[in-house]
């Protein structure tokens, strides 16, 4: 890759999200009063902090979405070649996600895929 | 060019882990952490090492950074700013991370870098190839070692994880 590319993407990247923040901003109707500032639908007015801590459920799917994750970067560089390998190339990789699939059922077997 | 665009994306980076560190609000400091890890990948990809860019992209800033604010989140009470640190503490602080700076710098200053061409090419055809080559220099067995391995890490996480649920499941069912 070339660093013009990265220069444009750059650009592209500051450009495309400042003006769409910056046009939001030109074209919408603003208006701001007391009454806007309350919670919705004659909801209660909050106490204290309304921060509601997460369940530990979500990190065992953090932690497994991040096996597979890396599992996937190792499938590109096979996808890139896979022509030139045929067959064998292909049994190889039934091995890798075999071996890989075992964990996944291991997870499914102890009930870590269940929400509770 | 090339030296132009290292500078930007050095200066991205240097202030994100700046603010990284000293954002006193966590998820802030995560978030600052994402933009710095999104701008080395960056300068991967000014060096050519695509392969490696993805990979920071999608593990890294995809996975790794999901996983900290995930456990940001299960932190009790977020909303509370970080203390700041002692007087005392802070001078240590600053002390030891100039000594870091020093040994780098002499480090850098006192070694003559040799330019060198550079003879690998690191396409993701190549590693591709290299990965499944089962010749000489091929790396087929490491890469199905790799798969033990990321499920010994799964089962680990799963066993850590549900800790005592687990055997009181085993319990129930034997």
């Amino acid at each position: 890759m070339g660093s013009e590319a990265i220069i444009v993407f750059l650009i592209a990247g500051i450009v495309l999200v400042a003006g769409a923040n910056f046009l939001s901003n030109l074209i919408s109707h603003k208006s701001d009063n007391v009454q806007k500032r309350e919670p919705y639908e004659s909801g209660m007015t909050t106490i204290g902090p309304t921060w509601v801590q997460f369940k530990v459920g979500y990190y065992l799917f953090a932690i497994l979405f991040l096996v597979f994750d890396v599992e996937v970067a190792f499938l590109v560089p096979w996808a890139v070649v896979f022509k030139d390998f045929g067959a064998v190339g292909f049994i190889e990789i039934l091995l890798f996600l075999f071996i890989l699939g075992l964990g996944l059922l291991y997870a499914w077997k102890k009930g870590a895929l269940k929400w509770e | 060019m090339e030296r132009i665009i290292f500078y930007i994306i050095a200066f991205i980076i240097i202030v994100f882990a700046m603010a990284s560190v000293s954002s006193r609000k966590m998820l802030r400091s995560v978030i600052y952490l994402l933009f710095v890890l999104c701008g080395i990948a960056g300068i991967y990809f000014l060096i050519d090492y695509n392969f490696l860019a993805a990979i920071q992209l999608t593990v890294y800033a995809g996975g790794i950074i999901v996983l900290i604010i995930f456990s940001v989140l299960l932190v009790h009470h977020i909303e509370m700013e970080l203390e700041m640190a002692k007087p005392l503490r802070k001078i240590l602080t600053a002390l030891l991370c100039m000594l870091g700076l020093g040994v780098f710098l002499y480090t850098i200053y006192n070694n003559h870098f040799n330019v060198v061409d550079n003879q690998v090419t690191t396409t993701t055809a190549d590693i591709g190839s290299k990965l499944l080559s089962y010749d000489a220099g091929g790396f087929i067995l490491p890469f199905e070692v790799v798969s033990v391995l990321l499920l010994a890490a799964m089962v680990g996480a799963i066993v850590i994880a549900k800790g005592k649920k687990l055997t009181d499941n085993n319990d129930t069912e034997l």
